[in-house]
């Protein structure tokens, strides 16, 4: 953690991190507003000291939704990225610590799904499933799946043939055994470090498909979808827009920065 | 056969069809022109909902209602005043009980495939919507069409099952355009892709996810119309972009504008913006044959907790008109003028405690994704019924999965419909017991006499009358919550001249619109 702090990448993602932590855990807290409250007189209002950042097109306080946003819009990226690290880093495990030709056949197929990008990707899903936040976090975690699955395995393929497994191995130690207390602890920090930086791209999916209408559904105080809602009174109160836009790109930056920071820190090639 | 009294809507219709002939443009309701229209050019539409088909006999969609007004004609045809006008009848009349009506149709009239237009086609197609296997909205309309038979190639001849002296009307529905007898001979699904009719423009090419383009009919039955060579209806799912083609000039015209943008782009240089005053509405659908909404005063208390003034400034922008649960606007003949219901969430509160709810009542609010009109309302209206005790849980689902699970089924859940064209309509739409979307359940036997009994009556003022109580029982037993009527919003360049907005949005007349360009 001092290494991350000293890191300036890392302590720029940490501090904003922070910042995105406590709108997460306090904002409906500190929200000055109920965040679906109307105050119909003053719609579509700009900042005041009534209003920080102004009002929409309904008169609801746009701080306060953007203080109660936070908890679901970062939810949905740790959510997505979670699931889909688990999923992906088991693929990837059980695929590099077998081998052979099932190892072959799991990475064909996921070498299939990683020609689709993303966000077609998690679109199709979508569209098969149907829309909401619940279809469209394992929409995502699903799109992230081959690519995790993939880092996990090569992973595994290095640590596999070092000593200490084979010395498990040469013990008599089962296969799961190995797999779980040997191979699986030491394949972790890069998962990690590729995680982080997934949940940004989490976040941006995630308003993605809440701005197209796929994702969490209105009243909802998501980001991506408040932006949705007011873009039509954007020419009105540019901010209904720009707020929950700067939040998108702060808490994705946040990830982002933290993410190279713990590459930077775990990669032994890029020590100094 | 004895002509109707001269006071009577169908003899009147006839009358103005039979005098107005040299200039029929006038007679059919169209505005009336400014400056002298010049022929040519192409008319770029833009609009954001998709031309799924060009069946005439099943399209629901707003942009489809413009292609097919287009390219079919009907007997009648609505004018901008609400009256029918006549299109491919010449003129009409009916018995003294109105229940044999004689139209007389438009002589040297082609399909755009070149083959004459006849009474057998007319007898055809309304075979055709009369059978349910071709699942037509204008079935139910049509519905007290005993027989239709050809007199002879110039004369059809209607006998209904009771007096209806708005058979004119009926006939302008939107999906009761004249399709030829041998195209209606091969399978229906071939009229989702292929129009031919006896409209004003003829199909040049169909892609239902981009453009639909058509090109002028020559042989229309209007003389010299219509003046465009050409129109092009392109598709613009992204309402913002569609907003930015049109004021860019990429575009002519937009179908629909949406309230938020409706002032910027009538102030815009070169853009004229077209309100229009309509009875389109949308409605809190309270099942009736469920708790809580089986007890009036939930319905009531529902009623009461919704502040409809302020509703139509913040969803409509002002562009609307409160309503008080009446299906009746003012653009329909028979309006019984009626007060909305007084926002008053104390007086709702109690009410709702009497109803045997007085800790309030937890209910799920269910919203349609498209268009965002409904979740707006089931937002709103969430806020304004707290203070009256309902703790409303508005959830928003895809289009698709509300039609499959929710619509007709749901208990709690906002509807959206367009604006019909008699009071019997409105009321059969959703209200009857048998109505064509009784999504209510309100089964009030008394309505439903009474709606049978205003179709039968011819004296104008009885009608009225009947009408009246009709509305008045409406309005007690509040099936429905109705909070505003919304106007019907459209937009075009300056030197588009002629483009007239509609109450019903289903008729345009786009064979009068003409281009002054240099």
């Amino acid at each position: 953690m001092r290494d991350l702090l000293r890191h300036p990448t890392g302590l720029a993602g940490a501090v904003l991190l922070a910042l995105i932590a406590v709108m997460t855990i306090f904002g409906p807290l500190i929200a000055p507003y109920d965040p679906q409250q109307f105050h119909p007189l003053s719609r579509l209002q700009g900042p005041s000291v009534a209003y920080w950042l102004g009002t929409d097109q309904f008169g609801r306080d746009i701080l306060s939704r953007i203080l109660n946003g936070a908890r679901s819009t970062i939810l949905f990226g740790l959510g997505a990225t979670m699931a889909g690290v688990a999923a992906g880093g088991a693929i990837g495990l059980i695929a590099g610590a077998i081998g052979g030709a099932v190892d072959s056949l799991i990475m064909r197929l996921l070498d299939g799904l990683l020609a689709v990008p993303d966000l077609l990707f998690t679109l199709l899903i979508v569209t098969v499933l149907g829309g909401g936040s619940g279809h469209a976090m394992l929409a995502v975690a699903i799109a992230f799946m081959p690519g995790l699955a993939r880092i996990a395995r090569s992973t595994v393929l290095s640590v596999r043939t070092r000593e200490f497994v084979l010395a498990a191995q040469a013990r008599g130690e089962s296969p799961v055994y190995v797999i779980a207390c040997e191979i699986m602890p030491n394949t972790i920090a890069p998962i990690i470090v590729e995680a982080t930086i997934r949940v940004s791209f989490a976040i941006m999916l995630g308003a993605t498909l809440g701005f197209l209408g796929l994702g969490a559904q209105p009243p909802s105080t998501e980001w991506g979808l408040m932006i949705a809602e007011a873009r039509q009174y954007m020419f009105r109160n540019p901010i209904c827009v720009a707020a929950p836009g700067v939040a998108i790109a702060l808490a994705a930056l946040g990830f982002n920065l933290l993410g190279d920071a713990l590459r930077d820190l775990t990669d032994p090639r890029g020590r100094r | 056969m004895t002509q109707l009294p001269i006071t009577r809507r169908s003899a009147l219709a006839g009358l103005a069809a039979t005098t107005a002939l040299p200039d029929l443009s006038f007679a059919q309701g169209a505005p009336k022109s400014v400056g002298t229209p010049k022929s040519g050019g192409t008319l770029k539409i833009s609009h954001p909902t998709r031309v799924a088909s060009l069946n005439v006999l099943q399209i629901s969609g707003p942009a489809e209602y413009l292609a097919v007004d287009m390219l079919y004609s009907g007997l009648t045809r609505m004018g901008p005043d609400m009256r029918a006008q006549p299109d491919l009848a010449l003129e009409w009349s009916a018995d003294a009980d109105a229940k044999s009506f004689v139209f007389k149709l438009r002589p040297n009239v082609s399909f755009h495939d070149g083959k004459p237009f006849t009474a057998e086609d007319v007898v055809a197609t309304i075979k055709t919507i009369q059978d349910p296997k071709s699942a037509s909205p204008a079935r139910t309309v049509l519905s007290m069409i005993g027989d239709v038979a050809a007199v002879d190639p110039l004369t059809v001849k209607f006998t209904l099952t009771s007096s209806y002296a708005d058979l004119p009307i009926s006939l302008a529905h939107a999906n009761a355009r004249i399709v030829s007898a041998e195209t209606l001979k091969g399978p229906l699904t071939a009229l989702d892709t292929k129009a031919n009719g006896t409209g004003p423009f003829k199909q040049e090419s169909f892609d239902s996810a981009r453009l639909l383009k058509l090109v002028k009919n020559p042989a229309y039955h209007q003389p010299g119309k219509p003046y465009l060579d050409a129109v092009e209806m392109h598709l613009f799912p992204d309402l913002a972009a569609e907003t930015q083609n049109y004021l860019s000039g990429a575009v002519d015209a937009m179908l629909e504008v949406q309230q938020a943008d409706f002032k910027r782009i009538s102030t815009a240089p070169g853009s004229v913006g077209v309100r229009t005053p309509s009875g389109r509405f949308v409605n809190v659908v309270m099942r009736q044959d469920q708790k809580p909404f089986d007890d009036v005063r939930v319905r009531r208390a529902m009623a009461m907790a919704v502040d409809r003034p302020t509703l139509v400034d913040i969803i409509l922008e002002g562009y609307g008109r409160p309503a008080g649960d009446n299906v009746i606007s003012p653009g329909y003949r028979y309006l019984l003028e009626t007060t909305a219901p007084k926002y008053d969430p104390a007086a709702a509160k109690k009410l709702l405690a009497e109803a045997g709810y007085p800790n309030g009542l937890k209910i799920p609010l269910i919203c349609s994704n498209r268009p965002a009109i409904r979740s707006q309302v089931g937002i709103a209206i969430k806020e304004m019924a707290k203070p009256a005790g309902f703790d409303i849980d508005v959830q928003t689902m895809p289009h698709d999965t509300y039609l499959a699970n929710v619509w007709m089924k749901g208990q709690f859940y906002i509807g959206y419909w367009g604006m019909q064209s008699t009071e019997d309509q409105a009321f059969t739409l959703l209200f009857t017991t048998d109505a064509a979307f009784a999504d209510t359940a309100w089964n009030s036997k008394e309505f439903d006499a009474l709606v049978a009994k205003g179709r039968a009556t011819i004296d104008d003022a009885e009608r009225r009358k009947i009408y009246a109580e009709a509305q008045a029982l409406m309005v007690r037993d509040v099936p429905s919550v109705i909070p505003f009527f919304q106007d019907v919003l459209t937009a075009n360049r300056s030197y588009v001249k002629n483009w007239v907005g509609h109450p019903l949005a289903r008729y345009f007349f786009v064979e009068n619109v003409w281009l002054d360009k240099a």
